[in-house]
């Protein structure tokens, strides 16, 4: 081959690799975009009167004659649409069978969106679940809604080749020749006056409970799990680790224990996360019954014994990393090996010790197999302090998995979702971050 | 041009004067009281890493309150004696001793020597300035409260007394709470000095002490060792030769684990008996 | 006179120890060791728990159905009467996915570990580094969110011209180096300098206009692709490799990093290329190192369950054909996740032991593949150190 060629392929190589490492951070750009924009959303929005009348309502916030003053100038506007409904009511019952059941499918369906974009219409009777006595809260979901009203969701099932494609149809025209053709427009043009949608920031979203399963509320109870889990992990694994940590330093000796030990830690690294949750299940549950069923303190026993050969690696390495010359100079002082460890060795190791165990902590915040048999309930109120040994709780990294798989209505609450994976990545990345702090410190610090 | 011409006449003139080896001629030093008795004595003592033997069969006596130097080229086994007097190679995996090595009439390797105590009494400053990364007053105090030593006041009188031994005092009095890491190099191995004087030991171990300092902070150290003298049994490592014969009353050159020569420092420098320590100290191997 | 001799006694006994308070001490200091092994063998005790109690719960299922219907038989009807308990699609789809992810992070990982420990600047492995640990720090969930919410319905509705455009960026350049290399080499036996530059010339517009066709010819066939859900093992492998890259990412490095300079140089002073050196030298040096963090990545991907839940779709048949890698598929992990809920209301039923049965395998296969990768590691360093 002539040295341009080589050359060439010597330039391509580089550009995979730099190729390769772009990729990396647009695919985490990619991944983080959505939740951040997304996420603020939760807690950011344009709120409507709907909002401040659940707010005031059901947790006691707001300035009621400001709300009952906006209420009513709303209220007027909407009395037309139900003055509308009213009209198209009689029209209705002076029509003759065949004419009625050709609207009254159609007419239902544009009494059910109002009933979703306004809340209860007159005459309802007062609805069970919370989610139905407010219209939308926010106006980004009301103009969803709106449109939801304005058309009809058909499927193009003409070509059988490829996937059924949805198209829209417009209501008014099947309205077309009655007096409800008016509303559409009407709707269309006044919705904002109807609700008044205010730019908010929610900040009970994250110290508040949530309402009727997520639809309404905020996600304290899923926090609070989190923090409690993780943190419960980190008082049984830490001490351990470290422990551990300087037996394998300052006392192991190489040997077959030792060497068994090791590998024993690197085995527990590489156990899949679900079969800890097996093992929580069959050990900390079924065996020990360390609680009747799936508990705060058997989450982070579990979570525990999962962050445990993390921890004990950085504080290895961190202990590792103090100079030999510390030891020397304590022992030469005439300190014994275990008051050298403790005075001099861990003091200097702590900031690196404190990485691992920061990184660590992320860590059991954010795992959710390990929780999903042992600690993590769909729904439930925030626990006391008191109940973490016996009480199941919510958790982030569940309700995440369980709000967005498993909820009746999951498209509703997206807002909700991507929230909870906001708060839960900017807690894991914020330790991670400190963590790259601490360790920058410390380099500073050994230089002197 | 003819000034300097007369000052290198001069020079040569002193040397030839009194032979090539006059450059290691000991300077004037005071007198020592009450020392010169066996401090630290070897009989064939040999220090092994595995089958390795590093040191072999040394027998010597170190004299109390004097400056005693260790001489020799690298992998010598000077280190590895040095730090054998208060057993810094316990740390050494694999490393064991024959032979006897008395301090005080004990044997520092017998079943009952607590080597915690022993270095309480053996103090010892490293090849690198080495002080824990807290505040200088931390240092100083780490040892003393190690044994026992809690209150405040005693502690900083033990502070201000190691400080000024080692000529410290003056220039960290002002800054004691600040981190030792900001000192400079000479002044971390004084820090390093105060740290060690201030559990009392009797003998003092210096390895290599200035070989990581700058010549000002060398002399430095010199000086300060010059004033200890006669307070403590020093024994200091050195490569450099000149070092030696400024500072200490006896060398002892190691060649190869074994002990060619020990002598009072004027005399090996001077008339060396044996063969090989000429030829070392005249730079014909290193 | 006398004085001299006690001040001598009480100065040797600050060193001297009795004989009982040397017993004691060295009791002390055997009980202070034993109770830090103790902690220390904590990890090795709950490994051994682990297999223990996994094992015990998962024996029971093979007890009551065999190993057979388990291993070979992909009928998965568990909630049925009788109930079928095939995992072969399971494990299958296990499999599929870790494969899937495997291609696509093994060799972008191993290229990016070279690029970080030979080709970028100090400077800019400072940023790099960060971003890698930030990929592996992302919650599992948080990645299985944006795998069903995000990903899956662009998938689901552009997945054609995705596939089609992610096939141009990546073979293009591809197709277009190999044309050049391979006309370079096909014509280094002509002699004449005339001729061969026109045969070069002329090959090279003949392979790259074949080179077009082939891709154009792919490219269409990618874009005609119908997607019928966004949750399949495509969607799953890509997430998950992208999870499993810090892995390979950081053990590779370090291998590459543990091959010493001297090496590098050595190819240098001969003259070879950058690119011929870390191929041709380095790789092969660290080669082992690199083995052992492509099983750690699989490991991570094999797993991995948050993900695999939320968006592989979860439907329990093979593939048709095999290798359809926009079919839905479920994995051992997810199935332990989904099924736990409804089974454990049946402790001691097939149905509750059949999950730890799959908890089994997977800690099986970890265990070995960790063990293997130890080894390799443990081998490299005593050939780099020339042991």
């Amino acid at each position: 081959m002539n040295l341009g060629t080589r050359k060439l392929l010597d330039h391509s190589f580089t550009a995979l690799g730099f190729g390769s490492i772009i990729i990396m951070g647009l695919a985490l750009l990619v991944v983080l975009f959505p939740i951040a924009t997304k996420g603020v959303g939760a807690f950011v929005f344009k709120g409507t009167i709907e909002h401040r009348k659940l707010l005031l309502s059901e947790f006691h916030r707001g300035d009621p004659k400001e709300i009952v003053k906006e209420e009513t100038e709303t209220n007027r506007y909407r009395q037309k649409v139900f003055d509308m409904l009213a009209a198209f009511d009689q029209e209705l019952d002076q029509m003759d069978y065949e004419q009625q059941s050709k609207y009254r499918s159609s007419y239902d369906q544009v009494k059910t969106s109002l009933r979703t974009l306004l809340g209860p219409l007159p005459g309802d009777s007062e609805p069970a679940l919370t989610r139905f006595q407010y219209g939308q809260t926010r106006w980004d979901k009301a103009e969803e809604k709106l449109h939801g009203l304005l058309y009809e969701q058909k499927w193009d099932y003409s070509n059988p080749d490829v996937i059924a494609k949805p198209y829209d149809v417009s209501r008014a025209a099947g309205f077309a020749g009655t007096s409800l053709v008016k509303l559409f427009p009407y709707v269309e043009e006044n919705l904002d006056k109807m609700m008044m949608p205010e730019w908010t920031f929610y900040w009970g979203f994250f110290t508040e409970s949530s309402l009727d399963a997520h639809f309404f509320g905020g996600i304290w109870p899923e926090i609070q799990g989190t923090i409690f889990l993780a943190i419960g992990a980190m008082l049984f694994a830490f001490p351990l680790g470290v422990i551990a940590a300087i037996y394998f330093t300052e006392y192991a000796r190489d040997g077959f224990l030792t060497s068994m030990l090791r590998s024993a830690n690197s085995t527990l690294a590489g156990v899949p996360s679900i079969v800890f949750g097996l093992f929580g299940l069959a050990f900390f549950i079924n065996t020990l019954h360390v609680s009747e069923s799936k508990s705060v303190l058997a989450g982070s026993l579990t979570l525990a014994i999962m962050i445990l050969p993390t921890i004990i690696r950085a504080a290895e390495e961190a202990i590792l990393a103090v100079p030999k010359t510390y030891k020397e100079a304590s022992l030469g002082l005439g300190s014994t090996k275990w008051n050298t460890i403790v005075t001099v060795i861990l003091p200097a190791a702590l900031p690196g010790i404190l990485t691992g165990g920061v990184i660590s902590l992320g860590r059991a915040a954010g795992e959710t197999a390990p929780i999903i048999f042992t600690a993590a309930v769909s729904v439930g109120a925030a626990i006391g302090l008191g109940d973490v040994l016996t009480s199941p709780t919510p958790a982030l990294s569940w309700n995440i998995y369980n709000l967005a798989s498993e909820h009746e209505a999951a498209a509703e609450i997206r807002h909700v979702q991507y929230g909870m994976v906001l708060a839960l990545v900017t807690v894991v990345l914020l330790l991670n971050l400190s963590a790259v702090i601490l360790r920058a410190r410390i380099s500073k610090k050994l230089k002197g | 041009m003819p000034m300097s011409l007369e000052a290198t006449e001069t020079k040569k003139n002193d040397n030839s004067s009194t032979g090539a080896l006059d450059i290691y001629l000991p300077p004037e030093r005071k007198k020592v009281t009450g020392g010169g008795q066996p401090h630290v004595v070897a009989k064939n003592f040999s220090i092994y890493y595995g089958e390795f033997e590093a040191v072999k069969k040394v027998n010597a006596d170190i004299l109390s309150k004097y400056v005693t130097a260790i001489i020799g080229p690298s992998g010598c086994g000077k280190s590895t004696f040095l730090r054998a007097i208060n057993r810094m190679n316990d740390l050494i995996p694999n490393c064991h001793t024959t032979g006897a090595l008395m301090f005080d009439g004990e044997d520092v390797y017998g079943k009952f020597t607590d080597e915690v105590l022993l270095r309480k009494k053996i103090g010892m400053v490293f090849q690198k300035p080495n002080p824990f990364p807290k505040s200088i007053f931390d240092n100083i105090a780490y040892g003393p409260r190690l044994h026992g030593v809690k209150d405040r006041k005693t502690l900083e009188g033990i502070v201000e007394r190691s400080l000024r031994k080692a000529a410290l005092w003056d220039e960290v009095s002002d800054r004691l709470d600040k981190n030792a890491l900001g000192l400079s190099g000479g002044q971390q191995q004084r820090l390093c000095v105060a740290r060690t004087l201030a559990v009392e030991p009797e003998i003092l171990l210096l390895d290599e002490p200035t070989s990581a300092l700058d010549p000002k902070a060398t002399a430095k150290i010199e000086d300060l060792i010059q004033e200890l003298r006669g307070s403590y049994t020093i024994m200091i490592v050195t490569h450099n030769m000149q070092q030696a014969s400024r500072v200490s009353d006896y060398t002892m050159f190691f060649y190869e684990g074994v002990l060619v020569e020990h002598a009072p420092t004027a005399q090996l420098f001077t008339r060396p008996k044996d063969q090989m320590t000429e030829d070392y100290i005249t730079g014909r191997f290193s | 006179m006398n004085g001299d001799v006690a001040s001598n006694q009480s100065r040797s006994s600050e060193f001297i120890v009795s004989a009982q308070k040397h017993k004691i001490q060295k009791i002390k200091q055997k009980a202070g060791e034993a109770i830090l092994l103790l902690i220390a063998s904590f990890v090795a005790i709950v490994v051994f728990f682990i297999f223990w109690f996994v094992a015990r719960d998962a024996v029971p299922f093979f007890r009551l159905r065999g190993f057979a219907e388990f291993f070979t038989s992909a009928d998965w009807y568990p909630a049925d009467d009788p109930p079928k308990f095939g995992s072969l699609a399971i494990i299958y789809g296990s499999l599929m996915v870790t494969l899937g992810s495997a291609l696509i992070a093994v060799p972008m990982g191993v290229i990016a570990s070279i690029c970080l420990s030979d080709i970028l600047p100090f400077s800019v492995r400072q940023y790099v580094k960060p971003v890698i640990e930030m990929l592996a720090a992302i919650p599992s969930v948080a990645y299985g969110f944006f795998a069903l919410v995000v990903f899956a319905p662009l998938l689901q509705n552009n997945g054609g011209p995705i596939l089609m455009w992610t096939w141009w960026v990546i073979a293009a350049p591809f197709f277009l180096l190999a044309v050049i290399v391979a006309s370079e080499l096909l014509t280094t036996s002509i002699a004449k300098e005339s001729m061969k530059k026109s045969a070069k010339m002329a090959l090279n517009i003949v392979l790259s206009l074949l080179a077009i066709l082939f891709l154009y010819v792919v490219g269409n066939h990618l874009q005609g692709l119908v997607i019928m859900s966004g949750t399949n093992a495509l969607n799953v492998s890509i997430i998950l490799s992208f999870m499993a890259l810090p892995t390979i990412v950081s053990v590779s490095e370090d291998a590459l990093q543990a091959v010493g300079r001297e090496l590098r140089e050595g190819s240098y002073a001969l003259g070879a290329t950058r690119a011929e050196t870390i191929v041709k030298t380095i790789l092969p040096a660290a080669s082992s190192g690199i083995l052992a963090a492509v099983i750690l990545g699989i490991m991570r991907a094999l797993g991995e369950t948050m993900v695999v839940w939320m968006a592989s779709g979860n439907s329990s048949s093979i593939p048709v054909p095999f290798y359809n890698y926009l079919d839905s598929v479920r994995t051992l992990t997810a199935t332990i996740a989904g099924d736990m809920g409804e089974a454990d209301q049946v402790t001691g039923s097939a149905r509750f032991h059949v999950l730890f049965a799959m908890g089994l395998l997977l800690l099986i296969v970890s265990f070995v593949s960790n063990l293997i990768s130890e080894r390799i590691v443990v081998r490299q360093r005593k050939i780099l150190s020339g042991q």
